[in-house]
C-alpha cells in the first residue's frame, strides 16, 4: 500500500486492470479527431463539438448496457428493438392525452420487463444467450409496431415539451441535458461496475461462472441484472429518441445492438466475458461518434459509415485477440499432440 | 504393427544414441527466470521421470521441447540431431508428442474424430469414417483396450479419454511422449492400466518423459529420475539406487520430516450431520456425522460418487431428498449461496474449473464470497478493508507471489490451491469441505495444505476431504468413511483402517454392478 503512493499518477494509471486497452484506444480516437479536423476544419466549431457529444451519449448510454452483458460473457441482441418500443410506448402514451411523465414510467416498466424475460431465460432456463436476445429483439420489435397499430405515432405535442426539454431539447449549465444523462448514467453504472459487490460479482460471473457459483454468488441474479441494466440503458435511448423527433418510429433503434458491441468492444470490453472496464465504452462510443460525426461531414453516405463502422469493431476484436494470444504465460496450451 | 518395424528400425540405425538431449536451457518470463541452465538427457526406450515442487519448471522444460514455447538459450537434439526453431508442428514431426495435464479433446467429438484430428483422412475432400475408425480401433487394440471408436468422448471416464489422448499420440508415430501428471485423475486399477500401457510402449523402443507427484508410483515405471528446484537442473538417478526421502529431500532442498503431519484433539460435540441424501444415482442415501476437533476422509475409487455428494451438500447440485444440520439446527441448502450462510463451505476439486476466476486478480479471488463482510451496507466495496482481509490471507497461508493484484492464472499449483483455500478462511465457517485438496500439487505444498487442515481442526472447525490417494487419506483422516457406488460402504478410525481394507469397502459393488463390470 505504502508504495503504491510513491508511484507517479501514470503508473498507477496504467495499473487498473483494462486502463492500458483504454489509454491505447483513446490515442486512436485523438488520431481520428485530428484526421478529421484537417479535411473539415468546422468539425472543432462549439455547435458541432456540441452536436456531436450529443449524438455520442445515447450510444454509450447503449454501450454502458451492452458492455455489463459482455463482462459476463453474454450478449444481448435485443437493444435496438427495445430503444424502438421505448420510443413507440412513450410517444403513443402521450399523444394519447397522458402525463409524459406517465408515460415515461410505464416505458421503462415495459422495457425493464423485456429485460427480466431475457435475464431469466437466459440464467435460469440456459438458453444460449444468443437465441434468447435474438427471440425477445423479435417480440421487442413487433410491440413496437403493434402499440400504434402499426403506424408511426402523430407529433406528441406542446404538453410534452416539458419531456422533450429534459431529454433533449434542454441544457444544464451550458450543456445539453442527454450530454448530462449519459454522464449521471456512466458515473452511476461505472461506480456500481468498479466499486460494489454487484459489480464484482459481474466480473467473476464472466470469468468463470462455475467458480463464482461455488464461492456462493447467486450467478443468476447476476446475469439477470445485467439484463436489467441493457433493458434500462435502451429504455432511456428510446426515450431520448423520441424527445428528439418529437413523435415515435417503429423503427427506431434499429441496428442499435451493434452500435452498442461496437462501443464497448473498441473500448476493450472483450467478448468473452470477465475483461474490460466501462471507461473503455466511453472512448468506444467516442470513435463511433466521431466517425459517424466526421464522415458525415466529409460527405461519406451512411452506407460507407456502416463499412467503416463495422470494420473497425472487426478490426478491434481481431486486435484484442491478437493481443491476448500473444501475451506470454497466458494458457495457451496448443496441442503438442 | 507398421509404427512397431520403425520403432525397431531407428534403434539399429541409432543405436547407443539418445533420444533427446537437452543442454544448457534457460528460459526467462517478464520477471521469471523459468529455467536457468538444464541440461538432460533421455535414452531411447527410457521411461524418465521428472519431478520438482510446482513451479520447478518442469512444465516449462516440457513445453520447450514441445514446441510450445520457444527456449532464450541452449541446444536440443532429438536422436542426435540439433533442432532449431521447434514449433509444436516441428515437434510433432520429429515424434515427440505431449500429454498435458488438462486433456485437449473435443469432447463432442467421437474418438476416432479426435484422433485424427487435423489428419483426416479423407477421398476427393468426402471424409472416409469407416477408415478411420478401423484405424482407430488398431491403434486402440495395440494399447489392450476395448473403447469403441465411434463413442463420443464426452461420455468417457477421465482415464478413457486419457487413453485416447495416448492413442492419438500413437497414431502420429510417437518416439518420444511426454506425459504431465497422467495419473492424478485416475483410480488405482486406472493406474495400472496406464502403467501397462507405458511399459509396452517402453518394449515397442518408445521414450517416455514422466512427470509427477505422486513419487509412490514411480517404482513400478520408471527407470531413472531426474530432479529440478526453482527452474534449476539438481540431480538424475537411477530409480533403483534411490529411495523416495533422497528424492523428496532433493526436490524441496531439506528433509521434509512428517509427510503426514498429525495433530490429535479432544473429539467435541457433533456440529454436522447429513441425514437420507439423496441425489441421482451416485449420491444414494447418504448418512454421515462430523464431529468438532476431526478429520473425516471420504475414501472411494473414481465415479464412487464422492465428489457429487460434496456437491449436493453445497447446492451445487440439486437434492432429491435428505436433510442437514449444522450445529443441531437443520438448514436449507438449494444455492451454495445457501451453504455458505450456513458456514458450509467446498474447496472444489478442480481448482482452474471450478474453483478460480483465472482473469481476475488473486485480491479478487480472494474476496469473491467475503464481499458481504467488506461492503458497506450500500453495497460498495470498501478497498481498505479488503485490501486488510486480502493480505491477512496470503499471510497467514504464505501464498508466494509478488501482489495481490497479479492474475490468479499465473500462480502456481499450489499457490491457486491456497487462493481457492483462502478465500474461505476469511470468514467464520463451521464445515470445510475439501475435494482432492493436493491433486497435482507438490509436496511441500501438500504438507502446508495438511497442516492447514489441521489447524482447522484445531480450532474446532469440522473438515471433511475427499481424496484418490490413499496415504493421505490414511495420515490425516482422524475417520474415514469409504463410498462406492454412490453410497457409504464403511466407515474406520484411523486406527481400524488398512489400506486392504479400504480397497475391500470401495469394491463393494451391489451384485448388478459387479456382473456388469465383468462383463
Amino acid at each position: 500500500m505504502a508504495n503504491k503512493k510513491d508511484m507517479n499518477i501514470w503508473k498507477r494509471l496504467i495499473s487498473i486492470r483494462g486502463m492500458g486497452q483504454v489509454l491505447t484506444v483513446t490515442v486512436g480516437l485523438i488520431a481520428l479527431c485530428i484526421i478529421f479536423a484537417f479535411i473539415n476544419p468546422s468539425f472543432y466549431s462549439s455547435r458541432n463539438i456540441g452536436n456531436l457529444l450529443r449524438q455520442i451519449a445515447p450510444i454509450l448510454i447503449i454501450g454502458i448496457g451492452q458492455g455489463y452483458v459482455l463482462i459476463t460473457g453474454n450478449i444481448d441482441l435485443s437493444i435496438g428493438s427495445v430503444v424502438g418500443m421505448s420510443a413507440m410506448i412513450s410517444a403513443t402514451l402521450m399523444t394519447k392525452g397522458m402525463n409524459p411523465w406517465a408515460a415515461v414510467c410505464i416505458t421503462v416498466a415495459a422495457s425493464l420487463a423485456i429485460g427480466i424475460v431475457n435475464g431469466i431465460l437466459v440464467s435460469n432456463c440456459k438458453l444460449p444467450p444468443f437465441i434468447a436476445t435474438l427471440g425477445t429483439m423479435t417480440v421487442a420489435r413487433g410491440i413496437a409496431q403493434i402499440v400504434n397499430h402499426n403506424y408511426n405515432t402523430d407529433a406528441i405535442g406542446n404538453a410534452a415539451q416539458g419531456f422533450r426539454d429534459f431529454f433533449y431539447y434542454g441544457s444544464t449549465a451550458g450543456i445539453y441535458n442527454t450530454i448530462w444523462i449519459a454522464i449521471v448514467l456512466f458515473l452511476i453504472f461505472n461506480f456500481l461496475l468498479s466499486r460494489t459487490r454487484t459489480g464484482r460479482y459481474i466480473y467473476a460471473v464472466g470469468s468463470n461462472i462455475e467458480a463464482a457459483k461455488l464461492s456462493g454468488v447467486n450467478t443468476n441474479a447476476t446475469v439477470l441484472t445485467v439484463y436489467i441494466v441493457s433493458a434500462l440503458c435502451a429504455s432511456v435511448v428510446g426515450l431520448i429518441t423520441s424527445a428528439t423527433a418529437g413523435m415515435g418510429a417503429m423503427d427506431a433503434g434499429t441496428m442499435y445492438e451493434m452500435y452498442a458491441v461496437a462501443a464497448a468492444v473498441i473500448g476493450g470490453i472483450s467478448t468473452l466475458g470477465g475483461q474490460g472496464i466501462l471507461l473503455g465504452t466511453v472512448v468506444g462510443a467516442s470513435i463511433w461518434g466521431v466517425l459517424q460525426n466526421g464522415l458525415q461531414f466529409a460527405g461519406a453516405p451512411v452506407a460507407i459509415r456502416n463499412i467503416v463502422i463495422g470494420t473497425i469493431v472487426i478490426v478491434s476484436v481481431l486486435l484484442d485477440v491478437v493481443i491476448r494470444v500473444n501475451r506470454p504465460k497466458r494458457k495457451t496450451e496448443s496441442a503438442g499432440n | 504393427m507398421i509404427y512397431l518395424n520403425q520403432a525397431k528400425t531407428r534403434q539399429v540405425i541409432n543405436i547407443n544414441g539418445y533420444a533427446v538431449e537437452m543442454s544448457h536451457i534457460s528460459k526467462g518470463f517478464p520477471g521469471v527466470k523459468a529455467l536457468d541452465d538444464v541440461s538432460f538427457t533421455l535414452g531411447q526406450g527410457e521411461v524418465l521421470a521428472l519431478v520438482g515442487e510446482n513451479g520447478a519448471g518442469k512444465s516449462t522444460l516440457m513445453k520447450i521441447l514441445s514446441g510450445v514455447y520457444t527456449k532464450d538459450e541452449g541446444e536440443i537434439k532429438v536422436f542426435g540431431q540439433a533442432v532449431h526453431d521447434l514449433t509444436p508442428k516441428r515437434a510433432q514431426e520429429l515424434g515427440i508428442a505431449i500429454i498435458h495435464q488438462e486433456l485437449n479433446l473435443c469432447s463432442h467429438l467421437t474418438v476416432a474424430e479426435n484422433i485424427f484430428l487435423g489428419r483426416e483422412i479423407a477421398h476427393s475432400g468426402l471424409l472416409d469414417d469407416e477408415k478411420m475408425n478401423e484405424e482407430a480401433k488398431k491403434v486402440l487394440d495395440r494399447l489392450n483396450v476395448s473403447i469403441d471408436p465411434a463413442a463420443i468422448v464426452g461420455s468417457l471416464s477421465v482415464s478413457r479419454q486419457q487413453i485416447v489422448e495416448i492413442a492419438k499420440a500413437l497414431s502420429i508415430d510417437v518416439k518420444v511422449l511426454i506425459m504431465d501428471e497422467p495419473t492424478s485423475a485416475l483410480s488405482a486399477e486406472e493406474v495400472e492400466e496406464l502403467f501397462g500401457i507405458i511399459r509396452k510402449l517402453k518394449g515397442e523402443g518408445c521414450s517416455i518423459i514422466y512427470i509427477s507427484h505422486r513419487l509412490e508410483e514411480l517404482e513400478f515405471i520408471a527407470d531413472r529420475v531426474i530432479i529440478m528446484r526453482d527452474g534449476r537442473y539438481i540431480a538424475s538417478k537411477v530409480f533403483k539406487d534411490t529411495t523416495i526421502p533422497e528424492i523428496i529431500s532433493c526436490m524441496v532442498g531439506r528433509e521434509i520430516k512428517e509427510r503426514f503431519p498429525r495433530i490429535s484433539c479432544e473429539r467435541g460435540k457433533k456440529i454436522f450431520e447429513v441425514r437420507d441424501l439423496n441425489a441421482g444415482a451416485l449420491v444414494r442415501g447418504i448418512n454421515m456425522e462430523l464431529y468438532e476437533g476431526e478429520i473425516v476422509g471420504i475414501a472411494g475409487l473414481i465415479g464412487a460418487g464422492r465428489t457429487e455428494t460434496t456437491r449436493a451438500i453445497f447446492g451445487a447440485d440439486p437434492k432429491e431428498s435428505g436433510q442437514i444440520f449444522v450445529d443441531g439446527r437443520e438448514v436449507t441448502i438449494r444455492r451454495p449461496a445457501d451453504a455458505v450462510k450456513a458456514g458450509v463451505v467446498l474447496v472444489p476439486e478442480d481448482r482452474r474449473k471450478d474453483g478460480l476466476c483465472v482473469k481476475l486478480s488473486v485480491r479478487e479471488n480472494i474476496a469473491l464470497p467475503n464481499l458481504d463482510i467488506v461492503c458497506s451496507p450500500i453495497g460498495s466495496v470498501d478497498r481498505k478493508k479488503e485490501h486488510k482481509m486480502v493480505d491477512e490471507t496470503i499471510g497467514s497461508l504464505d501464498i508466494k507471489l509478488p501482489n495481490a493484484e497479479v492474475d490468479a492464472a499465473s500462480l502456481s499449483g499450489g499457490n491457486q490451491q491456497k487462493v481457492v483455500v483462502g478465500k474461505w478462511l476469511a470468514r467464520k465457517s463451521r464445515i470445510v469441505i475439501f475435494d482432492e485438496p493436493t491433486r497435482g500439487i507438490d509436496v511441500s505444498a501438500k504438507v502446508e495444505i495438511y497442516n492447514l487442515m489441521n489447524e482447522l481442526k484445531r480450532q474446532g472447525i469440522g473438515v471433511m476431504f475427499v481424496s484418490s490417494e490413499m496415504p493421505e487419506i490414511m495420515g490425516i483422516s482422524d475417520r474415514i468413511i469409504v463410498m462406492c457406488d454412490g453410497r457409504i460402504t464403511g466407515e474406520f478410525s484411523s486406527g481400524q483402517a488398512t489400506e486392504n481394507l479400504i480397497m475391500e469397502y470401495a469394491t463393494k459393488f451391489e451384485s448388478k454392478y459387479v456382473r456388469k463390470q465383468a462383463v
